[in-house]
C-alpha cells in the first residue's frame, strides 16, 4: 500500500507549524521589545512649572524669557503671559513693537496691545493678544497661567496650563 | 613570447596564466570567464545588450547615484571617527573637522556635496524612468519591473531621510530648527502623531536622546536599508532582462525551437547531462545586438564612477561647507530655511492651512503629511494604473505616453518652482521678495 498512515504525517505537520509559529512569535517579540525600549519611561525634560523671578523685577511692558519661550507682559500690577511657540510648527515667534499702542477688548477684558508676533519659519503673524491673523498658523498663541509662589513670592508660570485670554494676574 | 588566445588552455574556468587577465581579456572566451569567476564582475552578465549601454537612453543616472552612494560611504568613514554624537561636543567636533583637522574640510565637503548630488541624481533617475516608461514590462517572461520601481521610490525616500538626519548632526542652528519643524510635521499625523514625535525625539524636547537617535539612523539603520534595497535593485535589473530599452533587441530575431534529443548541453557553468531542454533562443547571444561586458560595460561603469568621484572631489576642494552658529534653543534664525531639496515642502506647509468657518486644518498636516503622502502613493501605484502599450516602454517621449508624461512633468515643474520660490524669493519672516530685492534690515536680537 502506497498510502502512508495518517498520524505521523499530521504530527510532523503540527510540529513544523509549531516551529514556524514559535519562530515568528520570538522574532515579533524581539522586535516589539526593541521598539518598546525606545519609548522613554522617565522624562528628563525640564519641569513645566517654573519660577520666573520676583514680579518687581519685570519691567513695565514686555519681557521675553527665552528659556521658557514666553512673553510676560506687565501693566502696573497686572500681568499676563503669552507663549512664543508658533502653533504651526513650533518655531519661536519674534515680537515686533507697534508704532501705535492699541487698546482692544479681548474676551471681555480690555488689553493694551504693544507688540505683534511674527514667525521666522513660515511667516505666521499674530496680533499682540496672540490671535493668528495671517500665515499658516492654525490657532492663536497659548496664554499660560501665572501665579505667585507661596514660599518666596516669585512669579510662577505653569506651561502645562493654558488659560483663556481674559486671564490676568493682579499683584496685591 | 605571448600566448595566442587559441593556444591558451585554462586548467579550469577562471584559471589563467597571466595576472590581471580578467581586466584585459585576450578573447571572448576569457571575457566570459572573467565575468563568471571574478568577485566584482560576477554581478554583470557575460554579454551586455548594446541598447542597455546607450548613453543617451539612461543617461547613466542610476550608476551616478550608486557612485555617489559609494563615495558617501567612503567619505563617511573618516567622519565617523572624528565626529562625537553628543549635544555638548557635536558642534565642536564638526568645527574641528572643518578648521583643525588636516583635510577635514575637504572630506566633509565631499560628503556634503555627495549628499546634495545624490538627492539630485536619484530624483533625476526617477524622472528618467518615468518619462521612458521603464517601469513597464516588455515581452520577456518573468519581468517585474514594477517591483524595481517601488524599491526605487523607497530608495529616494531613504536618500531624503539620510540627508535630513545628516544635516542635523552638526547640531548648529540649521540642525536644531530643522528637527523642530520636521518632528512637528510628524506630530501632525492624526491620532499617533505626538507618539511618533516622542519616539523620534526620545522625549518631549530636543536633547541628547534626539541626537543619538538621528545619529544611529544616519550611520547604521538608513544606510543598511539603502544597501539592501540597492543590491535587490541591481539583481532585479538582471532578472528583468536588462534595461527596458533593450527589450526590443532581446526579442528581435524569431525565436527558434530547437528540437530536444541531445544528450548533453553546454551551459554557462558546465555540462548538463540527460535529455537536452528545449531552448528558446534569443538575441542575448547574437553578435549584432550584444557586446562582451568586459570591456564595453566595465569601461563605461569605470568612466561614470571615476568621473562622478573626480567631479565631487575637485568641487569640494574649492567650495567649503557652511556651519551655522551652534544650536540655540532660544533663538529661531530669521528666516529659518531648510536645505534646497526640502524647500518645496516648506513652501507647501506654509500655504496649505485651510480655514472653514471656525474649523482650521493645520498646513503641517495637509502640506506635510497628506500632500507628500499622496504624491508618494500615486508614484507607487502608477505602474498598475498606467495603460500605455508595452511597446512604449524604454523609449523617450513615446506618443502613447504623451498625456501622462505631460502631467508628470507638470508635477515635477511645480516642485521645482516651489523649490525656486523657497530658495530665492523668501526673506525674513518668510516674506516674499524678488531674488534681486534686498531684505529689510532686522535687529538680530530681540
Amino acid at each position: 500500500m502506497s498510502q502512508k498512515p495518517k498520524e505521523p504525517g499530521d504530527r510532523r505537520e503540527f510540529f513544523v507549524k509549531l516551529g514556524i509559529g514559535a519562530g515568528l512569535v520570538a522574532l515579533g517579540g524581539q522586535g516589539l521589545a526593541s521598539l518598546r525600549s525606545l519609548v522613554p519611561n522617565v522624562s528628563y525634560d525640564s519641569p513645566t512649572t517654573v519660577k520666573l523671578g520676583y514680579p518687581q523685577e519685570f519691567p513695565e511692558g514686555m519681557k521675553f524669557l527665552p528659556d521658557q519661550r514666553l512673553y510676560v507682559f506687565r501693566e502696573g500690577k497686572v500681568l499676563h503671559a503669552i507663549s512664543a511657540v508658533c502653533t504651526h510648527l513650533g518655531c519661536t515667534v519674534r515680537a515686533e513693537a507697534l508704532s501705535q499702542v492699541e487698546v482692544r477688548t479681548v474676551e471681555g477684558s480690555p488689553l493694551r496691545l504693544t507688540h505683534r508676533f511674527l514667525c521666522p519659519c513660515h511667516g505666521s503673524k499674530y496680533t499682540g493678544d496672540g490671535e493668528n491673523v495671517a500665515g499658516p498658523a492654525p490657532r492663536p498663541l497659548a496664554w499660560y497661567h501665572l501665579s505667585i509662589a507661596t514660599d518666596d513670592g516669585q512669579l510662577v508660570v505653569d506651561l502645562a496650563r493654558p488659560v483663556e485670554r481674559s486671564f490676568r494676574l493682579t499683584l496685591a | 613570447m605571448a600566448l595566442s588566445p587559441e593556444s591558451e588552455k585554462p586548467q579550469a574556468p577562471g584559471v589563467h596564466p597571466r595576472p590581471l587577465w580578467s581586466l584585459d581579456p585576450a578573447s571572448d572566451r576569457q571575457a566570459g570567464d572573467a565575468i563568471v569567476s571574478n568577485f566584482v564582475f560576477h554581478w554583470f552578465p557575460a554579454k551586455a545588450l548594446k541598447d542597455s549601454l546607450a548613453w543617451r537612453y539612461s543617461l547613466w543616472l542610476g550608476t551616478v547615484s550608486a557612485a555617489l552612494l559609494l563615495l558617501l560611504t567612503l567619505s563617511g568613514l573618516p567622519l565617523l571617527f572624528l565626529y562625537v554624537p553628543s549635544v555638548e561636543r557635536a558642534y565642536g567636533s564638526v568645527k574641528d573637522i572643518e578648521y583643525v583637522i588636516t583635510f577635514g574640510y575637504w572630506i566633509r565637503s565631499v560628503h556634503r556635496f555627495g549628499a546634495h548630488f545624490m538627492v539630485a541624481a536619484v530624483f533625476l533617475h526617477l524622472v528618467r524612468v518615468f518619462l521612458t516608461g521603464a517601469y513597464k514590462n516588455g515581452p520577456g517572461r518573468g519581468q517585474h519591473r514594477e517591483w524595481n520601481w517601488l524599491m526605487g521610490i523607497g530608495m529616494l525616500l531613504l536618500t531624503l531621510f539620510l540627508s535630513f538626519t545628516g544635516y542635523l548632526l552638526p547640531w548648529d542652528q540649521l540642525a536644531y530648527w530643522a528637527v523642530t519643524v520636521g518632528t512637528n510635521i510628524a506630530s501632525a499625523v492624526p491620532l499617533v502623531g505626538p507618539q511618533i514625535r516622542e519616539l523620534l525625539l526620545g522625549g518631549r524636547n530636543i536633547e541628547q536622546a534626539t541626537l543619538i537617535r538621528f545619529y544611529v539612523l544616519h550611520v547604521i539603520v538608513l544606510p543598511g536599508g539603502l544597501g539592501v534595497l540597492f543590491a535587490y535593485h541591481m539583481w532585479r535589473i538582471r532578472k528583468d532582462g536588462g534595461l527596458a530599452s533593450a527589450d526590443q533587441a532581446a526579442s528581435l530575431p524569431a525565436k527558434v525551437e530547437v528540437p530536444p534529443g541531445r544528450t548533453k548541453t553546454y551551459t554557462l557553468l558546465g555540462i548538463a547531462r540527460g535529455t537536452g531542454p528545449t531552448i528558446r533562443a534569443s538575441s542575448i547571444e547574437a553578435a549584432d545586438t550584444t557586446v562582451s561586458s568586459i570591456p564595453d560595460l566595465t569601461r563605461r561603469i569605470a568612466i561614470v564612477l571615476l568621473g562622478t568621484i573626480a567631479a565631487i572631489s575637485i568641487l569640494a576642494v574649492f567650495v567649503h561647507s557652511p556651519l551655522e552658529e551652534a544650536a540655540n534653543a532660544l533663538v529661531t534664525p530669521n528666516p529659518a530655511k531648510a536645505p534646497w531639496y526640502f524647500l518645496w515642502l516648506q513652501e507647501i506647509v506654509t500655504d496649505t492651512t485651510i480655514k472653514l468657518g471656525s474649523f482650521t486644518v493645520n498646513g503641517a498636516f495637509i502640506g506635510g503629511v497628506i500632500l507628500p503622502g499622496l504624491l508618494v502613493g500615486l508614484l507607487a501605484v502608477w505602474p498598475w494604473l498606467d495603460r500605455s502599450p508595452t511597446a512604449a516602454a524604454g523609449r523617450w517621449f513615446p506618443q502613447s505616453r504623451r498625456r501622462q508624461n505631460a502631467v508628470f512633468l507638470l508635477l515635477v515643474l511645480a516642485v521645482l518652482l516651489l523649490t525656486f520660490v523657497g530658495t530665492f524669493c523668501r526673506g525674513p519672516y518668510w516674506q516674499l521678495y524678488w531674488p534681486w530685492q534686498a531684505w529689510v534690515e532686522l535687529p538680530t536680537r530681540i
